[in-house]
């Protein structure tokens, strides 16, 4: 399954979440697949997306907050695991689209690449509501599940085009102050409560 | 430390902050140990420091008020994330920072931080303010808002001297 088909069948599912997205394949993939404007779409600090989620997560423990990951961006932050395992908030998901290759690098190998088992790391870190789906209908019935911390390892196939060349979806057409304004006033919207000061910082 | 823990947990609370994220060393132990004992405050360990970054800039967007505690060795691995997430975004991030530099300074594992953290936050762009006694602790809620208007890292550095109570700058 291509992460194309994996980001459709979320954006059909998105029910207000909070969504925060890695930078490269899944901001642009979330962002050619939704044209949304409310997602927070990372534009540094690989790796980080989900520790900003967890973060967005504690503030806002009555909204859900989908935190969607590359394998990249995972191997990154491999620590990060324990400190998600230590606290598990019940409004977070974690998506992490495995394609074993630096997307955006078009298909650079990623260390050890097809063979590590993030979703047994992630067990052993002692994360307990783990899932590895093949099938964009299966991520989609992990998602649904709200009541819980959940991480889920999607095995996607690395996006190709004509005649085998890897591929990047076009980039969103805002970047670093924008994405935090447009996101901040939206969940300022949805919570109710100030994000910015009454002078606007 | 033990007054001087109490008087930064107190100068936080005053700032606002009910949640920290943090990864210690020595000198930030005791501040740490606060926090966790704090119901006010959500304290999250983690196990390496740029996910202080990534936790505490989250939490902004949800509108709450949130500080990372680290060590000077901790904010050198963060230079990255700080760069490409709190600088290109405009994101402000209030960080407590031990500041191992200066004449106290004589551990042999801390040589090369005393040198370069300082010059290093100059040299990006993050205002800070030096806490090197007991009195200045009150500058923090201070330095907390001006970290909103700046929009970027913004640095309390706590000193050796804040610690021990010599009279030194640092």
């Amino acid at each position: 399954m291509t992460a194309e088909e994996y980001f459709d069948s979320l954006a059909a599912v998105w029910d207000g979440e909070f969504v925060v997205c890695a930078l490269g394949e899944s901001a642009n993939g979330w962002w050619n697949a939704t044209h949304s404007d409310v997602a927070y779409y990372m534009h540094g600090a690989m790796g980080f997306a989900s520790s900003f989620a967890l973060g967005l997560a504690l503030a806002a423990p009555e909204r859900r907050v989908w935190a969607l990951d590359s394998d990249g961006g995972l191997a990154m932050n491999l620590g990060g695991l324990l400190t998600e395992a230590s606290l598990q908030p019940v409004n977070l998901t974690h998506v992490v689209l495995n394609n074993h290759c630096y997307q955006s690098l078009r298909g650079t190998p990623l260390v050890n690449g097809g063979r590590t088992d993030y979703a047994s790391v992630a067990r052993a870190a002692g994360i307990a509501d783990v899932h590895e789906v093949s099938e964009p209908a299966d991520l989609v019935r992990c998602v649904q599940a709200r009541d819980r911390h959940t991480l889920i390892i999607a095995d996607v196939a690395p996006r190709r085009g004509g005649e085998g060349r890897f591929e990047q979806p076009p980039p969103l057409p805002f970047e670093g102050p924008e994405i935090k304004y447009r996101f901040g006033r939206h969940t300022e919207r949805e919570l109710g409560r100030p994000v910015f000061g009454p002078r606007g910082y | 430390m033990t007054n001087v823990a109490d008087a930064l947990l107190a100068a936080l609370k005053e700032a606002g902050v009910t949640l920290a994220a943090s990864l210690p060393d020595d000198w930030v132990s005791p501040l740490l140990a606060r926090l966790d004992d704090d119901p006010d405050v959500t304290h999250v360990r983690v196990a390496r420091e740029p996910e202080i970054v990534g936790i505490c800039s989250g939490a902004f967007f949800g509108g709450v008020r949130a500080a990372g505690v680290l060590g000077s060795t901790g904010l050198l691995t963060c230079i990255s994330e700080l760069n490409g997430l709190n600088v290109k975004h405009g994101i402000p991030l209030f960080l407590v920072v031990s500041l191992r530099t200066g004449v106290y300074e004589l551990q042999t594992f801390q040589e090369t931080q005393a040198r370069t953290v300082l010059p290093l936050a100059d040299t990006l762009g993050f205002p800070y303010v030096i806490i090197d006694r007991p009195e200045k602790v009150e500058l923090i809620p201070h330095a907390f808002e001006a970290s909103r208007l700046h929009k970027r890292p913004y640095i309390a550095w706590l000193t050796k001297s804040l610690l021990t109570g010599a009279q030194s700058e640092f």
